[in-house]
């Protein structure tokens, strides 16, 4: 055997090698990195990966956070005061989820804003503007949710107009409440049920979403601005 | 721009977007460089908000279930919730202010599923269908006079819905002199009730006014709760729900000082019951100085 090792660049690109061979991940990579996208695309077009920056902050601080709440309504109060309080740099963690949380519907509405006055939803990109709209809605559902977790007087009540809210709508609005509430009122099943789709349900079907969203992108490409110069000439129509 | 087929549209796309493409610049790292600039502006925004929300609570409070007070940004937390707590004014957090304002546009209990049901569904639908809907192949603006129109409104009535719904008046309006009045409009009850003479304005709950109960239905309601009206014999004693019960039958649907049709069902209890109960029950306005 020879002790003649590879030079160390060599080395490093084993590992590389052996991950491209068994599943193409490195060279997807690359072609999402370098694949073109149109000269003149413009500074609204950075909305949506600020989208997932706050994704990805919403998710790693809720993950903190789950580690010291409580879903029960006689401790999730203290649990909340116990971060906010006590627990080394708590109130940083819950304040960039909470803050984190107002930021995401501001973009969402700017993300939005900008795919409609670009018209990015016409052909062939329909179905990035309708999972977008779902992803939409279920972040809506996500601050309903979690509004409820503090438990503090603000959350209950508002929960208690929301749900009722939902229950003046005709033949399922009353079913529909009971089942969000799980009974006539707001209790510890109520809580564990806001809870459970706060994070588990509606984060990984957001999760789910934002990959398809993104699939769509990449596949079909960023549009070039409406304004865009960027005409081939073999002929308009 | 004429109706094209759905090859010539296929056709016609991918030659000008293989064109953009083939004249574009990679991903990496022009892309990649504006995004990560705006994705870290934005990680500073939520945290400078952070800090500053931080930097303004006061001191933790002594008391075990107390609210912990803020600045600007609101309070750390607001107290405990409890279920029975006397004069909350609910609100929801600033991104369903236009849906609270939409409600209390629509607020008799005939056009209430207007605002709460039909509007967002319509609104929903809209959203999801949207790419549907609109059919012109355009994207220049100058060439989407309807899109054009429909993007200057909507955000202006969403943003002027959210104005007027974030300072929308709390629940508790004028209270007027008669017992039972102040514990009905500081109470939960105008959380969800409409009645004239307390000065509520609640909406999830029937209007009073108009339902007109008598003082066997309100004590059995308040006592037992029914569908969306929570059960309140936890909360109060016997004499206080029988002063609620006197006050809902005797000023429901009345006109200034004449009571309603039915004041006669709580003449026996009302306002005898509410001298029992004391405090905020035998009280006037002036001692229900609520939120
Ligand atoms: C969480 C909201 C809520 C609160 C708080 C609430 N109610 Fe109700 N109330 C309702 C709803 C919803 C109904 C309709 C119940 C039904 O018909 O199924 C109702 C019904 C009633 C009725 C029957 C009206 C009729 O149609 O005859 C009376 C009387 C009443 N409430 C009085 C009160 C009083 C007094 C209080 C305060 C102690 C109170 N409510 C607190 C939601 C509420
Ligand atoms: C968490 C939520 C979302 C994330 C993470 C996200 C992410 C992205 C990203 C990274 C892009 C690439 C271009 C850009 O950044 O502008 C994009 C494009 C797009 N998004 Fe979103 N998005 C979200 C929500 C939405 C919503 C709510 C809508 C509309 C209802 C929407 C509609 C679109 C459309 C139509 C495009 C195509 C734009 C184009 O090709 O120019 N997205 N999204």
């Amino acid at each position: 055997m020879s002790t003649l090792l590879p030079p160390p660049a060599e080395i490093a690109k084993i590992p590389v090698d052996w991950v491209e061979e068994r599943s193409g991940l490195i060279s997807f990579g690359k072609f999402m990195l370098f694949r073109n996208v149109p000269k003149d695309i413009s500074w609204l077009q950075t909305l949506g990966s600020a989208l997932i920056t706050v994704f990805i902050l919403q998710a790693t601080t809720g993950i903190v956070l789950a580690m010291y709440y409580q879903p029960d309504p006689d401790t999730a109060w203290n649990t909340i005061k116990f971060i906010t309080d006590d627990a080394t740099l708590g109130w940083l963690v819950r304040g960039m989820h909470k803050w984190g949380s107002s930021v995401m519907v501001v973009l969402l509405f700017l993300h939005m804003g900008r795919t409609f006055l670009f018209g990015a939803y016409k052909y062939p990109r329909e179905m990035t503007w309708i999972t977008g709209a779902i992803i939409f809605i279920l972040v809506m559902g996500m601050s309903f949710t979690g509004y409820l977790l503090v438990f503090d007087e603000r959350a209950y009540w508002a929960t208690v107009v929301g749900v009722n809210i939902n229950g003046t709508a005709p033949i399922l609005g009353p079913t529909l409440s009971y089942i969000l509430m799980v009974g006539p009122e707001i209790s510890t099943h109520t809580l564990s049920r806001f809870y459970a789709l706060h994070m588990l349900v509606l984060p990984s079907a957001i999760g789910g979403l934002i990959a398809l969203h993104l699939w769509l992108v990449i596949r079909l490409g960023v549009t070039s601005p409406p304004w865009s110069r960027m005409q081939s000439n073999e002929g308009d129509v | 721009m004429p109706r094209l087929t759905t090859r010539e549209r296929r056709e016609r796309y991918e030659r000008e977007y293989s064109f953009q493409k083939r004249h574009g610049k990679p991903f990496f790292p022009n892309a990649v460089f504006h995004d990560t600039i705006v994705s870290l502006v934005v990680v500073a925004l939520i945290m400078g908000m952070t800090i500053l929300w931080h930097a303004q609570f006061g001191g933790v409070p002594g008391e075990g279930t107390a609210e912990r007070i803020g600045g600007l940004l609101g309070p750390a937390y607001e107290a405990k919730a409890d279920p029975g707590v006397l004069g909350y004014d609910p609100r929801p957090d600033w991104y369903f202010f236009f849906l609270f304002e939409l409600l209390r546009i629509f607020k008799t209990p005939e056009l209430l599923i207007v605002g709460s049901i039909i509007i967002p569904t319509i609104w929903m639908v809209l959203l999801i269908g949207w790419p549907f809907i609109d059919r012109n192949p355009d994207r220049r603006l100058s060439r989407r006079p309807i899109a054009l129109a429909l993007g200057v409104t909507v955000p202006i009535v969403l943003l002027a819905l959210t104005f007027y719904g974030s300072k929308a008046p709390g629940a508790a309006g004028a209270v007027s002199n008669e017992p039972g009045a102040a514990a009905f409009a500081a109470g939960s009850c105008s959380t969800c009730h409409t009645l004239a003479n307390a000065g509520t304005a609640g909406n999830v709950g029937p209007v009073l006014d108009q339902a007109m109960p008598d003082y066997a239905r309100v004590l059995d309601l308040v006592t037992n709760g029914q569908g969306g009206m929570p059960a309140f014999k936890a909360t109060y004693s016997e004499d206080e729900i029988k002063c609620l019960a006197g006050y809902v039958a005797t000023w429901a649907g009345a006109t200034g000082t004449t009571p309603g049709p039915n004041a006669a069902s709580a003449k026996d209890v009302y306002p005898a019951a509410c001298a029992k109960a004391g405090g905020l029950f035998a009280g006037t306005a002036a001692s229900a100085a609520g939120p």
